[in-house]
């Protein structure tokens, strides 16, 4: 009995140790934590139980029965984070740097299949050299396994993905089903094809950093969702960010207590737009002065950033923000601003979490490069998501809110619950230049003085069309409120619509363009 | 009694002049610009007139525009604030031919102490003590080198137009003084279109302390004390004080009574300011005056009682003072911190924008005279000085310690602001002592500001506040709610009617 004990106890302390103390300094010296100090830092103290630290791996090729490391290089389990269930699994880059064998694989289905059970999210710490290649299809089968679990629980539990080291190949895969992916600036990179195999057949030279590092993915492809600084804040930002999240798709987000009054009016607000209707304001102030405890957690800040989107609370309970942001290309919707935005939205929808949506829009955004890259389809996906979403549904028009984009923008046609306008809202087919130049055409060409006509149509169109008030006449708008008091109008919509049900017809899924 | 008051200004001044007005029930007027129609000091008046576009020349320093609102307003009086229109000979003789009451002095005493030389003249006349100089201008270098010889030198060559510190050069030996002469004058032509310059004596180490005065049109003038405004920034002015702690009873008697015979002499009404320069062994001599309301009258208006801006009015309107120089005392210590919008750890650049956040410091013996408010513009039309901190207290150390306070509670975002700069000046150990003199921040700040990194006690603070936010911030996620105990994740999948 003695030994089995002694045996048990060096086999967890060897699980402990991971691939040991060399390998582990190493990892120090690279500025990463190792697996086990990131689930110290991301779960509650005592709470994490592990599954699993036994497991070895079953290959008998390339000499490696001899090496058994238990745990096989992913440490997997459930905690809690701030008292509520998660799963987790971190890949612990010391042990065949990570590398995902069948039964690595098996540690993350198993932890998958019981948050399924459990309705509890999980949250997967990547930091894998990739597929174990001694282990060769077995290792193959094990990613697949790990994405089928990964799609059928997507819009079932929240999936979180936190890049903290390389992840590479078909690994990419898990990650970018799941619901957001954080990556830490410098020590991870993601790509489908590492830079040898792109020199090798595209003979383009590039770094892993250039190609896959965290900040190519935030700010041009907009694959990373949140950029952390390091380790330590990534498991921080994580905890900030499953606290705006509920559990599963049938559960409430969580209740955070709330000591923010609804009746704060920020009269600073009033004056927030601008005189001029070309010269930018801050969106975010607009957020932040509106949310509880300005605490507003942006998602994709730096990627297509003529659109925000992002979580807060009002009266302490979870809202999804998308909002335009003038500040960067006038706000107008492009295919990367539209595929950001209906992706946030579908997420809300599938978690119960009501949408705010801030408009001031000028339009689509015109050109070749737009039209050829699908402007249309993907514009469609935005549509799509505001028509589909069945969660609560609130629009404040701020300023302009134009043509086709006007309706995208979870318009009251697109069953927007209430939809409310500043008194600087103008909701028109276009603006009052591009207006009168195709409907006063004639009369500005015949004009003794063209320009002088054209400013004086446009004037006039601007006095007739630029204000809330036709929308408001035929009830597109509910009301048009005072901007200082936007905080409690939206907070008391939001207590009218907290029961909210609909039906819709019966389907497998909707079809949206894709 | 005037009824109507146009306040030809805009800012922390425009409103500092209404909430007099308002407070003798007087009506107000205000005037702005297309950048300022939702500015404090329009909300704050009656009515509000629109004199023109953003820059200043095109609509506050018009004065025919604004004649043209005080036409059809119907004020019967004017008051110009600082800087603008407030030393414009021309603006208040076309209000003298309307009819309609400028309140500050008449055209004679802004005429004459508008020019550098013929003001020291008059002082001079006066038997106010001047700085040793040279009267007349200098029309080449080697003039200027003979006169400055004459004088002993470090010498000034100043500009006779000039103010703000442009055209002045300090010249220290012979060596010097061609190159002096070239870039002052240069300089002055470039800046006022008018390269005279004259030379006098350059005081080391001076303090600026000047002293206010208020007179009638009966004849009545007062001196309400001084105020010293040695901590200067590029001749401008940053923390200012009332009384100094430099000067004796006697030299603040001599130094008044030298400043209300100036007045008299040019038939001074309103009230005005008499700038001196005071050396080590506290000589003084005169500097200039300045025919308005001062930037810095508060810390007067805080420590004598006695509401300026309502002297103006009253005299304006010919009524006679009803205090003499018997009842003027000085009752505690005022200290006025001038805040800006701009980076002190960048060379000072303005800032402008958005004032996202905006709070005032409230307590005990705290004014702000402010002329904007949460959600206010600091644009780059206008000098980027957001408010005046003003603190009052029975000593000097407890007005410094009040003022640093308040320095720490003014919240203001959206800009930069000089903000830690104003409570590095406080805070110093010269200032404290009151060891200050014209140079101090030169001297102090050679190669611009950089902000310490704190004392143990400071850090401490930095430290305890820091923990307790993050203590705050864990108390609430710690009772963050899951739903409620029967979630209907657990009903509805037992049940099976979920997927």
């Amino acid at each position: 009995m003695n030994t089995i004990v002694e045996e048990l106890q060096r086999r967890r302390d060897q699980s402990l140790l991971g691939g040991g103390e060399a390998r582990i300094e190493t990892q120090h010296k690279k500025g990463k934590l190792t697996a086990r100090e990131r689930l110290l830092l991301l779960l509650d103290p005592d709470s994490f139980t592990e599954f699993d630290a036994l497991k070895q791996h079953r290959c008998q090729d390339f000499g490696m029965a001899g090496q058994q490391f238990p745990g096989d290089g992913v440490i997997t389990g459930y905690g809690d984070i701030n008292g509520r269930l998660v799963f987790v699994f971190s890949q612990d880059f010391t042990v065949f740097g990570g590398s995902l064998s069948e039964t690595h694989a098996e540690k993350i289905c198993k932890i998958m299949d019981k948050a399924m059970e459990m309705g509890a999210p999980v949250i997967g710490l990547n930091d894998s050299g990739g597929a174990r290649i001694q282990e060769g299809v077995a290792s193959l089968g094990g990613y697949a396994d790990i994405f089928l679990r990964n799609v059928e629980a997507s819009g079932v539990i929240p999936q979180l993905s936190i890049i903290m080291g390389p992840c590479a190949g078909g690994a990419v895969y898990s990650p970018a089903i799941t619901d957001f992916i954080g990556m830490v600036s410098d020590t991870s990179y993601m790509f489908v094809t590492g830079p040898d195999v792109v020199k090798t057949v595209t003979h383009e030279e590039v770094t892993a950093e250039e190609l896959g590092g965290a900040s190519t993915h935030s700010t041009r492809s907009g694959v990373c969702d949140i950029t952390f600084e390091n380790d330590i804040e990534a498991m921080r930002q994580t905890r900030r960010l499953f606290d705006f999240l509920p559990l599963n798709n049938l559960d409430s987000p969580p209740s955070y207590p709330c000591d923010d009054p609804i009746t704060r009016h920020e009269s600073s607000l009033n004056t927030l737009i601008p005189l001029s209707e070309t010269q930018p304001y801050s969106m975010r102030e607009l957020i932040e002065k509106v949310v509880d405890h300005r605490d507003f957690f942006e998602i994709q800040p730096d990627f297509a950033a003529n659109i925000l989107i992002g979580f807060g609370r009002m009266e302490g309970k979870t809202v999804g923000v998308v909002a335009n942001n003038p500040a960067v290309l006038a706000g107008v919707l492009d295919i990367d601003s539209s595929r950001k935005a209906a992706r946030f939205i579908r997420f809300c929808d599938c978690f119960n979490i009501p949408v705010i949506t801030f408009v001031d829009v000028p339009g689509f955004m015109p050109g070749t490069q737009q039209e050829r890259g699908g402007i249309i389809k993907h514009g469609a996906k935005l549509l799509y998501a505001y028509a589909e979403a069945t969660v609560p549904k609130l629009t404040l028009i701020t300023r302009k809110a134009y043509g086709g984009a006007y309706d995208v923008m979870s318009s009251k046609h697109l069953k927007a619950d209430i939809n409310l306008a500043w008194p600087t809202a103008e909701i028109a087919v276009m603006g009052a230049k591009g207006a009168v130049e195709i409907l006063n055409r004639r009369e500005i060409a015949n004009a003794d003085d063209p320009i002088a006509e054209a400013g004086k149509l446009e004037a006039s169109y601007r006095q007739r069309f630029a204000n809330p008030f036709i929308a408001a006449e035929r009830g597109y708008i509910d009301d048009v409120i005072s901007p200082a008091t936007t905080r409690e109008v939206l907070c008391k919509s939001l207590r009218m619509l907290a029961n909210k049900s609909v039906k819709k017809p019966f389907k497998k899924h909707g079809n949206i363009p894709l | 009694m005037l009824k109507k008051i146009l306040v030809a200004n805009r800012g922390e001044i425009a409103c500092r002049v209404m909430e007099t007005c308002q407070k003798m029930g007087i009506s107000t007027v205000a005037i702005y610009s297309d950048a300022d129609s939702l500015a404090k000091h329009v909300k704050m008046a009656d009515e509000a007139y629109n004199v023109g576009p953003a820059p200043t020349a095109e609509s506050y320093l018009r004065i025919d525009r604004i004649l043209e609102v005080v036409k059809k307003s119907g004020a019967d009086g004017v008051h110009p604030g600082y800087g603008f229109l407030s030393e414009n000979a021309e603006f208040s003789r076309r209000l003298a031919e309307a009819g309609v009451a400028f309140i500050g002095p008449g055209e004679k005493a802004v005429a004459a102490m508008g020019d550098k030389i013929t003001s020291k003249k008059l002082a001079a006349d006066a038997g106010v003590n001047t700085v040793p100089g040279y009267d007349g201008i200098i029309t080449d270098a080697e003039q200027a080198a003979t006169i400055a010889a004459e004088i002993g030198y470090p010498v000034m060559v100043k500009a006779t137009a000039g103010g703000g510190g442009k055209g002045m050069r300090v010249v220290f030996d012979a060596e010097g003084i061609a190159e002096g002469f070239r870039a002052a004058s240069s300089e002055a032509l470039s800046g006022f279109g008018d390269d005279r310059v004259f030379i006098e004596k350059f005081i080391v180490e001076p303090r600026h302390i000047e002293v206010q005065i208020l007179a009638d049109k009966q004849g009545n003038t007062l001196y309400l004390n001084e105020r010293e405004c040695s901590l200067q920034r590029r001749h401008q002015k940053v923390i200012e004080e009332a009384p100094s702690s430099f000067l004796t009873p006697e030299v603040r008697k001599a130094m008044g009574e030298q400043a209300v015979k100036l007045a008299q002499v040019v038939d001074y009404h309103s009230a005005g300011t008499v700038e001196f320069i005071v050396d080590a062994e506290r000589n003084f001599y005169f500097l200039e005056m300045n025919t308005r309301l001062q930037v810095e009258h508060p810390v007067t208006e805080m420590t004598t009682g006695i509401d300026l801006v309502e002297q103006m009015i009253r005299i304006a309107a010919s009524e006679s003072l009803t205090m003499t120089q018997a009842d003027v005392a000085i009752n505690g210590w005022s200290i006025e911190a001038r805040v800006y919008a701009e980076d002190p750890a960048r060379g000072f650049l303005p800032s402008i924008g958005r004032l996202t956040d905006y709070r005032e410091p409230t307590g005990e013996g705290i004014r702000v005279d402010s002329g904007t408010y949460e959600g206010g513009e600091v644009s780059i039309y206008y000098d980027p000085m957001i408010a005046k901190l003003i603190v009052w207290g029975k000593d000097r150390e407890q007005a410094r310690q009040r003022m640093m306070e308040a320095l720490d509670s003014f919240d203001i975002r959206g800009v930069t602001t000089n903000l830690v700069f104003l409570n590095a000046l406080v805070s110093h150990a010269a200032f404290a002592s009151g060891d200050i003199s014209t140079g101090f921040i030169g001297d102090e700040f050679p190669d611009g500001f950089v902000g310490d990194a704190g004392n143990q006690d400071q850090k401490e603070i930095f430290a305890a506040v820091a923990g307790y936010l993050r203590a705050e911030e864990r108390l609430r996620a710690g009772n963050v709610h899951a739903s409620d105990a029967d979630s209907p994740w657990k009903i509805l999948k037992r049940v099976g009617s979920g997927n």
